[in-house]
């Protein structure tokens, strides 16, 4: 019989016991892996956050937004001065146009009907494409023209009901491979645009907007009469945000024949704590009559100090749970080893080396904790996901009336998403137990078993066998 | 060969120091079979724990083939009994939730033998101790106490010990299986050339060793030397 066969054997001496031990190691096991699993989906998310809107900050120009307010448009030389503040690690300007389906602008035309303005008197007129828009205008649609109509820059031809008309399609020329808000791309088919600082004929279109046209990765479209190639589709997770294109940001501005202009700068900032100082650095470099700094994570930061205590208790409350978990494999181990110290001796006695007898009681060690580790494992799956939400809940109770939408995305009604409300961030980690984070909390309670069975096993196994014989 | 010296082997009770084995000193040569008699609590079995390394004497030594034990690290001592001694306690001293065969497989395990050959071995040693072979994968704790006597004997054996410390081999066994382990015992001394040492209160056993001692107050005193025949004819 080997040393683990034993083991096992002995495992099960006394089944009762062993059932109650089991039973006992499950629920802290299980409870450490939740936290684990808990502290494991916090800490991605706040990752997430900061990494993407937490350290970004928006600068339009000084009384404009998008396509609504004025002032005057952003320039190359902006940008340059913006790199240059202190913890600021990248600008990347964005140009935005607005495309009109050819063929209905040139039947608006001819009726007498101009499309809506766009920034620096960008007239709808101006770029035209063969794209059709994948958002169908609706009442809010047609109720928006009949506003920006009356104080577009184009004319209105009458005070009678705009007819029904197609909603414009967002192009937007980027400096990278980011979204408007400076979130990366979610690219679902094809690749990016390689080089976003060179003009070129690509252009990543949002899924809805590519199906609506018959379009996919290598169909051709036009903008202005130019021929421009899908060179792949990303996924924006709104209708709004899908039906949208960009092309590189020397494109559009050549598109829209203003060279070296910007609608917007997202500013990535090294670290949170910095973003303040860097907004306010910002705000004074750029001029207050030149730009508008806005942060969009404000509310955020609230919200990623919260995830963050939630991330700390989990995190304290798994190191416990393991604790626990090892105190309880030291006790179980502390009690088996005097209960079976005459058998050390005897094992000592007909030369059982004190490795030998470590890990015969390691190994028994590991049998009870495999079987709670299963079980543990078990609780875990099923309990993480409503102990994480438990925990993010009461932490969240305090900042979800902060919560609210976030500071100006740079586009209207735009892509909002990463700036929603605190509360829907922190509601939006899902705890899944995976199998890496599993067996990570699994290894960590075999470590502190092992610990646990060989501290009392090789105390016990060092004295010499006569005086535990002798003993009993 | 083995020489004790001086051997003594002192307790603290309270305030006073008991001295259960005080002053031995003998030699036993290789392949002897040779038996320590006393009344209880003389020190006998302090006296065998002291020879198989199994506890540190206070002074004096233990020199087996020229090897002192006294000056061995734990880790040689350990060796030591893996490989020299074989033990029978009076307690027997078995693991209660093993079977038969394979409490006297583990110190072979320990040696390092490998599984099928101890496995053999052990059945085979059962066998010698006339164990019923239906009870060889039987628990001990569903043994008489006879029965588990011959498997503690069994399992002195596993190694093939240069020294076998016998503390009442035969005092939980009917006659006729005691006569019968006196005879395996005396065969192993005789044809492998194995030092064997009983402690007992069984005068025939004592009878039929070669050399007897008696153990009074800590004290060691040879009774009787005799040739192994004589042992035989006379015992």
């Amino acid at each position: 019989m080997s040393v683990l066969a034993r083991s096992v054997g002995n495992a099960f001496r006394n089944k009762v016991r062993t059932a109650a031990v089991v039973a006992v190691l499950a629920v802290a096991i299980g409870l450490a892996l939740a936290m684990l699993v808990a502290n494991q989906a916090v800490t991605g998310k706040v990752a997430e956050l900061n990494a993407s809107v937490g350290t970004v900050l928006t600068v339009n120009p000084a009384g404009g937004q998008g396509f609504e307010g004025g002032g005057e448009p952003l320039t190359a030389a902006q940008e340059a001065t913006a790199a240059a503040v202190p913890n600021v690690t990248s600008v990347v300007g964005t140009k935005a146009l607005r495309l009109r389906n050819a063929a209905e602008a040139a039947a608006e035309t001819a009726s007498g009907r101009t499309g809506q303005g766009g920034p620096g008197g960008q007239t709808a007129t101006s770029v035209t494409t063969s794209l059709t828009a994948a958002v169908d205008a609706g009442t809010l649609g047609n109720r928006n023209q009949a506003a920006s109509g009356a104080s577009g820059s184009g004319t209105a031809g009458s005070t009678q009901a705009a007819p029904s008309f197609s909603l414009p399609v967002t192009a937007t020329g980027i400096g990278a491979e980011v979204d408007s808000t400076g979130k990366a791309l979610q690219l679902t088919q094809g690749t990016g645009l390689g080089d976003y600082t060179a003009a070129s004929t690509g252009a990543l279109l949002g899924t809805t907007l590519a199906t609506k046209n018959g379009l996919g990765v290598g169909s051709t479209f036009t903008i202005k009469d130019q021929t421009f190639t899908v060179k792949g589709l990303f996924d924006a997770g709104t209708a709004f945000g899908n039906n949208a294109l960009y092309v590189t940001l020397p494109t559009a501005q050549t598109l829209a024949a203003l060279p070296g202009e910007l609608s917007t700068m997202i500013v990535t900032v090294n670290s949170m704590e910095n973003v303040d100082a860097a907004k306010t650095a910002l705000q004074a470099a750029l001029g207050s009559d030149k730009a508008d700094v806005t942060q969009g994570q404000r509310n955020l930061q609230t919200a990623v100090s919260s995830l963050d205590s939630v991330k700390n208790i989990s995190f304290i409350a798994f190191a416990a749970a393991l604790a626990t978990a090892g105190l309880i494999i030291l006790l179980i181990m502390v009690m088996l080893v005097r209960e079976r110290r005459r058998e050390i001796g005897v094992l000592k006695a007909i030369g059982a080396p004190n490795r030998t007898i470590g890990l015969q009681f390691v190994l028994e060690a590991l049998v009870l904790v495999a079987m709670g580790s299963v079980v543990g494992a078990a609780i875990a799956s099923f309990a993480s996901g409503g102990i994480a939400s438990a925990l993010i809940s009461s932490s969240s109770s305090t900042t979800a009336a902060t919560g609210q939408r976030g500071g100006p995305g740079g586009f209207p009604g735009g892509q909002g998403g990463a700036f929603g409300g605190a509360s829907q961030l922190l509601t939006s980690v899902t705890a899944s137990a995976s199998p890496e984070i599993i067996a990570t909390g699994i290894a960590a309670v075999f470590g502190v078993a092992i610990i646990g069975a060989l501290v009392p096993a090789l105390l016990t196994a060092r004295i010499r066998p006569i005086e535990v014989l002798r003993g009993e | 060969m083995i020489e004790v010296k001086n051997l003594v082997r002192t307790f603290k009770s309270g305030d006073r120091t008991i001295k259960p084995v005080n002053d031995v000193s003998f030699e036993l040569e290789q392949g002897t079979l040779a038996s320590i008699v006393g009344k209880s609590g003389s020190g006998k079995s302090t006296l065998l724990s002291l020879l198989g390394a199994l506890d540190k004497p206070t002074s004096g030594d233990v020199v087996v083939n020229g090897v002192s034990l006294a000056s061995m690290p734990d880790a040689k001592l350990t060796n030591y009994r893996r490989r020299d001694i074989g033990f029978v306690f009076q307690q027997f001293n078995l693991i209660p939730n093993l079977s038969a065969v394979d409490n006297v497989m583990l110190p072979m395990e320990f040696a390092g033998v490998r599984k099928a050959a101890r496995l053999e071995r052990a059945r085979q040693l059962l066998e010698q101790v006339q164990l019923d072979p239906d009870k060889h994968v039987r628990r001990i704790n569903r043994l008489s106490g006879g029965e588990q006597q011959r498997v503690a004997i069994a399992r002195a054996l596993a190694n093939e010990p240069k020294l076998i410390l016998a503390d009442e081999p035969t005092g939980n066994l009917d006659e006729q299986t005691g006569e019968h382990i006196i005879e395996l015992l005396s065969a192993l001394s005789r044809d492998h050339n194995t030092t064997i040492l009983v402690v007992t209160h069984d005068r025939s056993l004592a009878n039929k060793t070669e050399r007897r001692f008696r153990l009074q107050q800590g004290r060691l005193t040879e009774e009787t030397t005799r040739t192994r025949a004589t042992a035989a004819v006379t015992g």
